[in-house]
């Protein structure tokens, strides 16, 4: 009776909606089907639809100090617990306003170029002490301008018709470069006292701040191809012609003298008459391959990268290398060694230097080659190919049919991009969160153009 | 197939541990659920979409994963890598940790996709049966979904492959008599390879 009126309630009444238990639920383990039910009503969560892109990335990595890599609070810190960055160890995500169709590194500045018809087809940062990334006006004063960009700034092309021209190609010297536009020639800028901007040397000119960016149109066909060497250019054409201009001590414009060349002149010697599908250069050594896979070199030889032809070591005329290592594909000349990718996909290097068979080869006159394991290939995985091969100043690049980055030699400033310091003898490979679609290399820095997963 | 060994075969036991050689197991997983436990048996944690994932998808994921995981072996092996020695074991594949590692994978590919399910055979050293189903949840997050593990089955062990092993109605004394004095001859072989 006690407990009834407590209650307030007729037995056989439910209580009030006030005073019912509210989220409780029965006790006990759920039964499966109760938790297949569970299951089949969640939310189903979507993050990639069925039709999603892989998205284009830039990844940098290097000395960071000279603006080279875009990254401006590496060099000025932009919040109050950061640290300035000297060296970026590992591949470094750059943001950027387009997809970048094609870069290159310099000695101390990186160009990035789209393929876009916007107005805006080029960038630059780094080094523009001698306007090789053009004019970058001050904001802080009008009249000057910057000597060193440490985010990617657009660089104002000439072109006469802005939004139908493409650039198709950019390389980047000592202190020039040049750009390659697909109706309207190449354009270059930077310094020109040897001549390496193909116009005339004047005296005591200053390339500090300059507005002068000179068009180069005369050539027996279309330029599809521009490469830079340290002091001097070189221009392929589509009929397969080289010319070349610049600096010539060590013979690398390769037109049979030894002195400066202003114009851009056409390549005689063993090339004469041959069809040339890539030329390479980045020191004072140069090298050209022929559409029937076989190789040409001029240039310095210091370093034995032409003395199985000749003992001389300033060879001043193109001379065919002959190797019989196969059907050369493509070809990278570094300030000291050189590296070719045959069509079976084997690697071979030689020169001096870090050349990528362990601490015991130093210099070589004869290609050795590398031995495919070392990029992956195993008998789990047996197709696996080296697809390009690109050279630094005394670093070698190598990328795989998979996407895979491999690099080896001295780890200048962090430019392998291991993660360490120390210098890498033999293939090792880069961790770039994507698929490395290719790769520019410079003195002390990276760039790469990456595909994300999915 | 797991591994026994009886009497002096224990003495054996460890020394095949010393050696540090790689199992097969074929791993199956299934896309667009992820468990706590990264097993379909689990609590439910999320579902996802799965129809955008493609077998040439997966394939790149897997190509990544043993890239990263051959780094791995090269940095765990303790050997110094600026020397000849370690560019000579580096060319022939040998280079192997000879200590104790975390699990590293030495080779992964599909072998069935059949979206949601897929199957993969995987290589591995030193590694749990937790770490393989957390490779298969790994996996879905990478292609932007889930996955959960539906089965793992070890396929070698070392030298001992399936081929080795014994039925359920093999379990009598003649046929692991057999059996053991097969693979004697392999085990010798192995153990003298590595140690020396």
């Amino acid at each position: 009776a006690l407990r009834g009126t407590l209650r307030g309630t007729r037995p056989g009444t439910r209580p009030p909606p006030a005073l019912r238990r509210g989220l409780a639920k029965a006790a006990g383990p759920r039964s499966v089907r109760q938790l297949r039910e569970a299951e089949e009503a969640a939310p189903v969560f979507q993050y990639a639809g069925k039709a999603a892109k892989r998205k284009d990335r830039v990844f940098v990595w290097g000395f960071s100090y000279s603006g080279a890599l875009g990254v401006p609070s590496f060099v000025r810190p932009d919040a109050g617990w950061k640290k300035p960055r000297r060296i970026q160890r590992t591949p470094y995500r750059l943001e950027t306003a387009e997809k970048i169709s094609s870069a290159a590194c310099g000695y101390g500045f990186t160009l990035l170029s789209s393929s876009t018809t916007d107005i805006i087809k080029v960038w630059g940062m780094g080094l523009n002490k001698d306007s090789q990334l053009g004019f970058q006006r001050s904001s802080r004063d009008r009249g000057k301008g910057y000597e060193y960009v440490l985010e990617p700034s657009p660089i104002p092309l000439p072109l006469e018709k802005p939004q139908q021209t493409r650039v198709l190609q950019v390389s980047c010297g000592r202190a020039h470069s040049l750009i390659l536009t697909d109706s309207e020639g190449v354009f270059t800028m930077g310094n020109n006292s040897y001549g390496q901007c193909g116009r005339k040397v004047v005296e005591d000119e200053t390339y500090s701040e300059s507005h002068l960016i000179h068009q180069l149109k005369e050539f027996d066909s279309r330029v599809v191809q521009v490469v830079c060497g340290q002091d001097h250019s070189l221009f392929r054409t589509k009929k397969g012609a080289v010319y070349a201009c610049g600096w010539g001590a060590d013979g690398q414009t390769g037109l049979g003298h030894y002195n400066i060349t202003s114009v851009p002149t056409k390549l005689r010697g063993d090339i004469a008459g041959v069809n040339i599908i890539q030329v390479s250069s980045y020191g004072d050594c140069c090298l050209a391959v022929s559409d029937e896979g076989d190789v040409f070199g001029w240039g310095n030889s210091e370093y034995l990268q032409l003395a199985s032809v000749t003992e001389t070591t300033q060879v001043n005329v193109p001379r065919h290398l002959p190797f019989k290592i196969g059907k050369i594909k493509e070809a990278a000349c570094g300030g000291t060694g050189n590296i070719v990718l045959t069509e079976e996909g084997n690697v071979f290097v030689w020169g001096y230097g870090i050349l990528g068979k362990g601490p015991n080869l130093i210099e070589t006159a004869v290609p050795e080659m590398i031995p495919p394991s070392l990029f992956g290939w195993s008998d789990f995985s047996p197709d696996i190919r080296v697809a390009h091969v690109r050279c630094g100043l005394s670093h070698f690049a190598a990328l795989t049919n998979r996407g895979e980055l491999f690099v080896w030699g001295k780890n200048l400033r962090g430019c392998l991009g291991t993660g360490r310091m120390e210098d890498q003898y033999f293939p090792w490979r880069v961790t770039v969160p994507g698929e490395v679609v290719d790769v520019a290399c410079g003195v002390d820095h990276m760039v790469s153009m990456v595909k994300s997963f999915i | 197939v797991p591994v026994l060994g009886i009497g002096h075969g224990n003495k054996l036991l460890t020394d095949l541990y010393n050696c540090h050689l790689t199992r097969v197991y074929t791993v199956g997983g299934l896309f667009g659920k992820a468990t706590d436990d990264f097993s379909d048996t689990g609590k439910l944690v999320e579902k996802t979409t799965f129809d955008h994932i493609t077998r040439e998808k997966l394939e790149r994921i897997l190509a990544v994963i043993q890239g990263t995981n051959h780094k791995a072996l090269l940095l765990y092996s303790n050997i110094d890598m600026k020397t000849q020695e370690a560019y000579e074991l580096a060319v022939k594949g040998l280079i192997r940790p000879m200590g104790k590692s975390p699990p590293i994978i030495t080779g992964i590919r599909c072998l069935q996709f059949a979206p949601p399910e897929f199957q993969l055979e995987v290589h591995c050293l030193h590694e749990t049966q937790q770490y393989l189903r957390k490779i298969v949840h790994e996996i879905g997050l990478e292609l932007k979904s889930s996955a959960v593990c539906t089965q793992v089955r070890r396929t070698r062990d070392g030298v001992f492959t399936l081929d080795d092993a014994l039925l359920r109605t093999q379990w009598n004394l003649q046929s692991i008599q057999k059996a053991i004095w097969d693979c004697q001859l392999k085990v010798k072989r192995e153990l003298e390879k590595t140690l020396g």
